[in-house]
């Protein structure tokens, strides 16, 4: 392999590599944001979660 | 059963992507003149028609939510998620875009960066976009979303220009490849590549646009609730 084929495999990897941590960096954040809204969702009382009951209680 | 469908359509994605991936290095041959560094297009091309049509989500979201607002308050409020998904993913899209064309550019250019017509049109729609999250961010109050709308159909005014810029100015960038001028195409052995790798980010988009919208539609009811609780406290 010459060098330029070399290079040109290194700026190819890169390229596909970025593309990756661009994606899969946002779809983790998305990922974080959405965990942290259905505690908010369960706070505000607009999800049921099992073993927890959204009713007020009455003690 | 919703859930099975959604895991199929998760499934179904990764393997487009694994195959689009065997297609961009096993199956397209290198090119005759930019050997290994042209197969870049396969994720670079597609990048940029996702991000077309995530913005085109976004304008009618957007557009859908100025002509909704006053008389269908719950119908603007879907209208509006779709406009911020259809941004958000799209910018996500076009910074793909952003970073793999420069890196392409350095090997058969030589350089990182020029000011040319479809890069510079580019990087303004990013821009414009990236303004608009940011509005969306730290603005409040009652007028943010009509705003946002209103930046939001600005914003994909320039889509166009972007499509066609390298069109009506030759300046580095090369000509379309698809609905060029005469001559111009692709060889037969590399446009399965591209046309795979196209549906595979298309999907891939798609699921994460519909969870963006998920999301946002959490976030809306979230802010729902907790505007009703402050008002019956």
């Amino acid at each position: 392999m010459d060098q330029a084929a070399i290079l040109d495999h290194q700026f190819r990897v890169a390229a596909y590599v970025v593309t990756w941590v661009i994606q899969l960096s946002y779809v983790a954040w998305l990922g974080l944001k959405w965990r942290a809204q259905k505690r908010a969702a369960e706070r505000a009382g607009l999800l049921d979660v099992p073993g927890k009951s959204s009713a007020p209680s009455r003690r | 059963m919703k859930k099975l469908a959604i895991g199929v359509y998760v499934l179904v994605t990764l393997a487009l992507l694994g195959w689009g991936y065997y297609q961009a290095i096993y199956v397209a041959p290198n090119d005759a003149m930019q050997g290994e560094i042209f197969r870049i297009i396969y994720y670079h091309v597609p990048s940029a028609s996702v991000a077309f049509v995530f913005f085109a989500v976004s304008l009618t979201g957007s557009i859908g939510y100025l002509a909704s607002r006053r008389e269908h308050h719950d119908r603007a409020q879907i209208f509006d998620a779709w406009a911020l998904a259809g941004a958000e993913v799209g910018v996500v899209f076009c910074t793909v875009v952003l970073t793999t064309g420069p890196i392409w550019g350095r090997r058969a250019w030589g350089i990182w960066w020029t000011w040319d017509a479809r890069l510079t049109t580019t990087l303004v729609l990013w821009l414009i976009y990236m303004s608009y999250l940011l509005l969306r961010r730290f603005a409040a109050g009652p007028q943010m979303q009509t705003f946002a709308a209103v930046l939001g159909i600005f914003g994909a005014l320039d889509v166009p220009i972007v499509y066609m810029s390298n069109r009506w100015w030759r300046t580095q960038h090369p000509a379309p490849v698809f609905g060029g001028a005469q001559g111009s195409g692709m060889d037969p052995s590399m446009v399965g590549a591209l046309m795979w790798n196209m549906l595979a980010w298309f999907a891939w988009g798609v699921l994460i646009l519909a969870l963006r919208y998920r999301v946002e539609r959490q976030h809306q009811q979230i802010a729902a609730a907790e505007a009703h609780a402050a008002l019956n406290a």
